[in-house]
């Protein structure tokens, strides 16, 4: 092999360093974070103080999620690197989680089924779900 | 503090194929993203089929989630973040190129992974003996087989137990639930062994100076796996454990 020099203060063709090292002052930082919200998803389920809200299962469900979401966002973002990755790491790591996201595109034809502007053949109103599944068939 | 990564010696060797090193340990952590994609797809599904019921039957599942011991869960997920964290610092020092130290906290995973592996048999095996598994012995909402006592529950220490609930909702769906809630955190744990398994081999590696390890792109590379394997269990806590109402 070739001899090849690794001057490390070179910029990759991302525009971003490759060997960018996570400093231990973030390392502590995100597992704060990560402790905090966990112990915060804990307590917003059982001891969430505004009753009205606690009774709308959306509401706790978005929020729980919400917590979920922004928890990931900090592993992925810090400590799986991707923040200090080239362009080219970015768009394969996004790339997943973009994908996770349109697959719940696919809850539209479920959620809709009942809607259907022309009724079907069938006498009993069809649903996508397998038939043995559905809970109060008419 | 260095803001870049050493090598020790000459470091890694660039092969004929790759303009330069940042770009061979590129196409490295690329390789391992895209793996990781798939198991994103792997994991979707899942989530997708779990949406799908839990949308349908949401009350029988409300139900069934109150025989699940959140507070084991819980424990369970600060485990698998303290676990992050360990691996978050071992990465940061076989940046440094301090492979001995790197050890250590690879070490400190490896606990981690196993005290996660040790709870989630205290949990599956109260669920065994109360009837939950969904096969030939499932059983819901029947008196004789809810008052059933289990092994893992006597041995449980107090903080971690949890009174008993009403079994609510249709048996039927309750199944649907458990076959879920096995199939998913399942596969999880079985993540997880996979993980330990990595995790041991990379550190036997570096223990005996193996040629293999030139950098710290390897450390890099399974952390990116066990940081993944934490990542579903973030998403899996809430949706099994902590269902609203």
């Amino acid at each position: 092999m070739a001899e090849h020099g690794h001057d490390h203060s070179e910029h990759t063709k991302g525009g971003a360093h490759l060997h960018h090292v996570l400093p231990q002052r973030m390392i502590f930082m995100v597992a704060g974070a990560l402790f905090a919200l966990m112990v915060l998803t804990i307590w917003a389920a059982f001891w969430f103080p505004v009753e009205s809200l606690k009774e709308n299962t959306f509401f706790m469900q978005v929020l729980a999620l919400t917590i979920a979401v922004v928890k990931a966002s900090l592993v992925i973002y810090y400590y799986m690197g991707v923040k200090f990755g080239t362009r080219l790491i970015k768009i394969f790591a996004y790339g997943g989680f973009v994908w996770f996201f349109t697959l719940f595109i696919m809850m539209i034809d479920y959620t809709t089924r009942p809607m259907e502007p022309v009724p079907g053949w069938e006498k009993q109103s069809s649903s996508a779900l397998p038939r043995d599944t559905v809970e109060n068939p008419e | 503090m260095s803001d870049h990564a050493s090598h020790k010696g000459d470091g890694p060797e660039v092969y004929f194929q790759y303009e330069d090193i940042d770009q061979q340990q590129e196409s490295y952590v690329v390789g391992m993203w895209s793996f990781l994609a798939t198991e994103v797809m792997f994991f979707g599904a899942l989530f997708l089929i779990y949406t799908l019921y839990r949308w349908k039957f949401h009350d029988t599942f409300f139900g069934a989630h109150e025989q699940l011991n959140w507070k084991m869960g819980g424990v369970n997920t600060a485990v698998l973040l303290l676990s992050s964290v360990f691996v978050a610092f071992a990465v940061h020092f076989a940046q440094m190129g301090k492979m001995k130290i790197v050890n250590l906290f690879l070490a400190g995973t490896l606990l981690c992974a196993g005290g996660f592996l040790v709870i989630k048999t205290f949990e599956y095996g109260a669920k065994f003996d109360h009837h939950l598994f969904p096969n030939h012995s499932f059983s819901y909402a029947d008196p004789e087989h809810h008052e059933s006592k289990s092994f893992w529950d006597e041995k449980l220490p107090s903080v971690l137990q949890m009174e008993k609930h009403e079994q609510e909702g249709d048996p039927k769906n309750a199944r649907l639930f458990f076959s879920i809630y096995f199939t998913m955190t399942g596969l999880h744990g079985l993540h997880v062994v996979i993980g330990i398994i990595a995790i041991s081999s990379l550190m036997i590696l570096i223990k005996i100076k193996s040629s293999l390890i030139t950098d710290y792109v390897p450390v890099e590379l399974v952390g990116l796996y066990w940081h993944f394997v934490d990542l579903v269990w973030i998403f899996l806590y809430p949706l099994f454990y902590l269902i609203p109402r």
